[in-house]
C-alpha cells in the first residue's frame, strides 16, 4: 500500500499546523478543514482513506460530520483526535462511526501508526479506551433485562476481555499478539469485533454516554 | 478649613467627611452617617463630628431618650434637618421644597374622597373612623415622598409601579389589568353588599361568611398578578445569582490554576524539564476539574481506590518527570488492604520512573468481583529478574512484602530490552 491520503478536520490552525509537520513524508495530506459543514463537504469529494477528525468543534464537533456524512462513504475511515478523553466524547465518536480514537498528546510515530492501521481497516483502542470498554462492558451493575441481552453484541467474549485488559495495560497489538501467543492479524480481528459491540449494543451505560453528548 | 465649609452643588459629590469616626479628631460639618448608620445616621455622624466613637454617642442619646423622650425628639429633629454626608439636601429642605409634586398629591386626594364616598354609598359602618387613618398615612405617603432622595425616588417608584390597580400595566397586559380591575371590583362590590345586609347578625353568619369569602376573592383577583409577578422575580433573580456564581467559580478557578500556570510557564521557558511538569500537572488538574468535579471538587472525600492512585499519579510524574497513564477499571472504597496495595503500586512506580529510562509509565487497575489487581508497566530496558543487584533487590522486597502481608501476591516479569511489569493481585475479602 502506498502512502494513504489523509484529511484533516480541526478548528484550531496550531493544530492542524502540528500534525502536518508531523506527518509529512509519511503520508499524503489531501485537504483541510476547520468546521463541520466544509469538512463533511470536502471529504465526500476527496474520499481520502483516513480523515483525523477533532472531537471539539463548534456546531456539533466530530459527531455532527461523522453524522453529515451519514455513511455515504464506507470506504473512508475516521479516526477521531481529541484532548479529551472523557468517557462520553470517546464513546459518542465511536458510536456515530469513528474507527479509533486518539489523544491529542499521541507522539508522531503513534500517531503515524494509528493511521495506517485506520487505514488498514483496524480499529484503533487507546488503553483509555479499552478501559472505558471494559467498565461499560463490565458483567458488574448490568442494566440490561436477561431477555434483551443480545450475546452477540451486549457482552464481551472471554478472550475479547484479555486482549482489552492487554492493551489497557499499555501493551501494543504486537505484544498482545506474543503474550496470548495468537498472530497480529487475531488481534486485530478481536478489536475490530469489539468495536462492532461499542457501535452497536444497546447497552444502558453506552447510550447513556452518548445521550449525554447531545446536550453539548 | 474653608474645604469643609463648601456645599457641594451635587448629591453624590462630598468625601471630605471621613466615613467613620477618626478617635480624638474632630471633622466638620456635622452631616448624618452613611456607612455607619444604624437608624438615621444622626449619632453616626455626631460621632464623626466629635471625633469620639460611636457608642458613647449612641448611649448618651437612649439616656436622654430616657428623659421624657427628649433625647428621640432631638434624635427626630436632627434627623430631618441635617443633610446625609452624601447629599446636599436634608429632608426638611425637600419636604418645604419646591412643590412639583402637587399635581399628585392632587390626584391622590381625589382618590381618596372617591373611595370615602364610595364606601359612604355602599353604607360602610362608621367612616370617620376610616378617613383619620386614611387621612393621616396619605399625609405620610406625600410626606415619604417629599423627603425622599432622587434615589430613593426612584426606588420608590419601582415599587409603586409593581403595586396593584395603582401600578402602572405593561402594554401587553393592559386588557387583563382592566378585566382584572372590574372583576374585582364587581366581586368586592358583591361581598360588601352581603356584608352589609347581614352584617352585625350573628344567626346568619354563614351567609356573611359567603359574602367575606366572595370579598377575599375579589381581593385575590386584584392582587394575584401582582403576587405572582413578585415571585417569579425572585427566581428569577435566584435563577441569575446562581449563574452569576457559577460563572465567578469558573473565572476564579481558572484564575487560581491555569493562569498562575502560564505565568510559571512562562517564567521558566528555558527550562524545558520544569515546563513540561508544569503543563502536565495543569493539564491533568484541569482534566479533573472538567470531566471530574466530584473528585475536584471533594479531594478530601474521595477515599477510593482510584481517587489513591490518581494522587499516585499526580506525584509520581511530579516527582520524576515521567508521564504516567493510567487506565482504570471500576472502583472500591479504600481499606488496609486497598492502601497497601497503592502503596506497593507507587513503589513499583517509582522504580520504574527511577531506573527504566522509558518516558511513559502505563498503570492499570481494575477491580473485580472477587480480586483488585495493579499492573504497572514501563517499556524501558529492562532487567534479568534472577540477576537483580542488590540495591534494587530490597525494592522489589518491600514490594512483594507490603502485598504479601495482606494476603495478595506479586509477579514481576521483565527482561533486558524489553521493559518491566510488575502485577500486584489482591483478592477481596468480602
Amino acid at each position: 500500500m502506498g502512502q494513504p491520503r489523509v484529511f484533516l478536520v480541526d478548528d484550531h490552525e496550531l493544530i492542524r499546523a502540528g500534525i502536518r509537520s508531523e506527518l509529512a513524508g509519511s503520508v499524503e495530506i489531501v485537504g483541510e478543514a476547520d468546521e463541520v459543514a466544509a469538512a463533511a463537504e470536502m471529504i465526500l469529494e476527496r474520499t481520502p482513506d483516513v480523515v483525523l477528525l477533532d472531537v471539539h468543534m463548534p456546531d456539533g464537533g466530530g459527531v455532527a460530520v461523522l453524522r453529515a456524512l451519514n455513511g455515504r462513504c464506507p470506504e473512508v475511515r475516521v479516526l477521531a483526535l481529541s484532548v479529551s478523553d472523557a468517557a462520553e466524547d470517546v464513546i459518542a465518536v465511536i458510536r456515530a462511526g469513528a474507527r479509533g480514537y486518539v489523544t491529542k498528546n499521541i507522539s508522531g510515530p503513534d500517531l503515524l501508526d494509528a493511521i495506517y492501521r485506520v487505514a488498514a481497516g483496524d480499529a484503533v483502542f487507546s488503553p483509555r479506551l479499552a478501559g472505558f470498554v471494559l467498565d461499560a462492558f463490565s458483567l458488574e451493575g448490568t442494566h440490561l433485562e436477561a431477555a434483551d441481552v443480545d450475546p452477540d453484541l451486549d457482552l464481551l467474549t472471554p478472550r475479547e476481555r484479555q486482549v482489552l485488559r492487554l492493551i489497557a495495560r499499555g501493551y501494543s497489538y504486537r505484544d498482545v499478539a506474543t503474550e496470548l501467543a495468537i498472530s497480529p492479524k487475531t488481534v486485530e480481528s478481536h478489536v475490530s469485533s469489539v468495536l462492532r459491540k461499542l457501535q452497536l449494543s444497546n447497552r444502558h451505560q453506552l447510550s447513556n454516554w452518548a445521550s449525554e453528548r447531545h446536550l453539548f | 478649613m474653608s474645604a469643609y465649609r463648601h456645599r457641594p452643588e451635587r448629591s453624590d459629590v462630598n468625601t471630605t467627611t471621613p466615613p467613620r469616626p477618626v478617635i480624638g479628631t474632630p471633622h466638620r460639618p456635622y452631616r448624618r452617617g452613611v456607612e455607619n448608620a444604624i437608624l438615621g445616621g444622626v449619632c453616626g455622624g455626631l460621632a464623626i463630628r466629635l471625633g469620639v466613637r460611636e457608642r458613647t454617642v449612641r448611649v448618651l442619646f437612649s439616656l436622654t431618650a430616657l428623659v421624657a423622650g427628649l433625647g428621640l425628639l432631638l434624635y427626630v429633629v436632627l434627623w430631618l434637618c441635617l443633610p446625609r454626608a452624601d447629599e446636599s439636601e436634608a429632608i426638611a429642605q425637600r419636604l418645604l421644597g419646591p412643590r412639583r409634586q402637587l399635581r399628585r398629591v392632587l390626584v391622590g386626594l381625589v382618590a381618596i374622597i372617591v373611595l370615602g364616598l364610595l364606601l359612604q354609598a355602599l353604607g360602610a359602618p362608621s367612616l370617620g373612623a376610616f378617613t383619620l387613618p386614611i387621612w393621616l398615612s396619605l399625609v405620610g405617603a406625600v410626606g415619604v415622598w417629599r423627603g425622599a432622595s432622587p434615589d430613593e425616588r426612584r426606588h420608590l417608584e419601582e415599587l409603586a409601579k409593581s403595586t396593584p390597580l395603582a401600578g402602572v400595566p405593561g402594554k401587553r397586559s393592559k386588557r387583563s389589568f382592566y378585566l382584572r380591575v372590574i372583576l374585582g371590583a364587581i366581586l368586592v362590590f358583591a361581598g360588601l353588599r352581603i356584608l352589609r345586609h347581614f352584617g352585625g347578625a350573628w344567626y346568619v353568619a354563614s351567609p356573611a361568611l359567603v359574602g367575606t369569602l366572595i370579598l377575599l376573592a375579589g381581593v385575590a383577583v386584584g392582587l394575584a398578578p401582582w403576587w405572582l409577578t413578585t415571585l417569579s422575580d425572585l427566581s428569577g433573580e435566584r435563577r441569575e445569582r446562581v449563574r452569576v456564581e457559577e460563572r465567578a467559580n469558573v473565572a476564579a478557578h481558572l484564575h487560581d490554576s491555569v493562569l498562575q500556570t502560564l505565568t510559571l510557564i512562562e517564567r521558566a521557558a528555558g527550562d524545558a524539564e520544569a515546563v513540561t511538569r508544569l503543563a502536565r500537572n495543569q493539564e491533568r488538574e484541569l482534566r479533573a476539574w472538567l470531566f471530574d468535579p466530584a473528585h475536584a471538587s471533594s479531594p478530601e472525600q474521595a477515599r477510593t481506590y482510584v481517587a489513591q492512585l490518581r494522587e499516585m499519579e499526580a506525584q509520581v510524574e511530579n516527582d520524576w518527570g515521567v508521564k504516567v497513564e493510567l487506565v482504570t477499571v471500576g472502583d472500591l472504597e479504600l481499606n488496609d488492604n486497598i492502601a497497601a496495595l497503592v502503596a506497593a503500586g507507587r513503589e513499583a512506580a517509582i522504580n520504574a520512573a527511577q531506573w527504566s529510562g522509558a518516558p511513559t509509565v502505563s498503570i492499570y487497575a481494575e477491580v473485580e468481583p472477587v480480586a483488585v489487581s495493579l499492573f504497572v508497566r514501563d517499556q524501558g530496558r529492562g532487567f534479568d529478574v534472577d540477576a537483580v543487584p542488590a540495591d534494587r533487590r530490597g525494592i522489589e522486597l518491600s514490594i512483594r512484602q507490603r502485598v504479601e502481608q495482606h494476603g495478595g501476591r506479586v509477579t514481576i516479569k521483565s527482561s533486558p530490552g524489553k521493559g518491566t511489569e510488575v502485577e500486584l493481585f489482591l483478592p477481596r475479602t468480602p
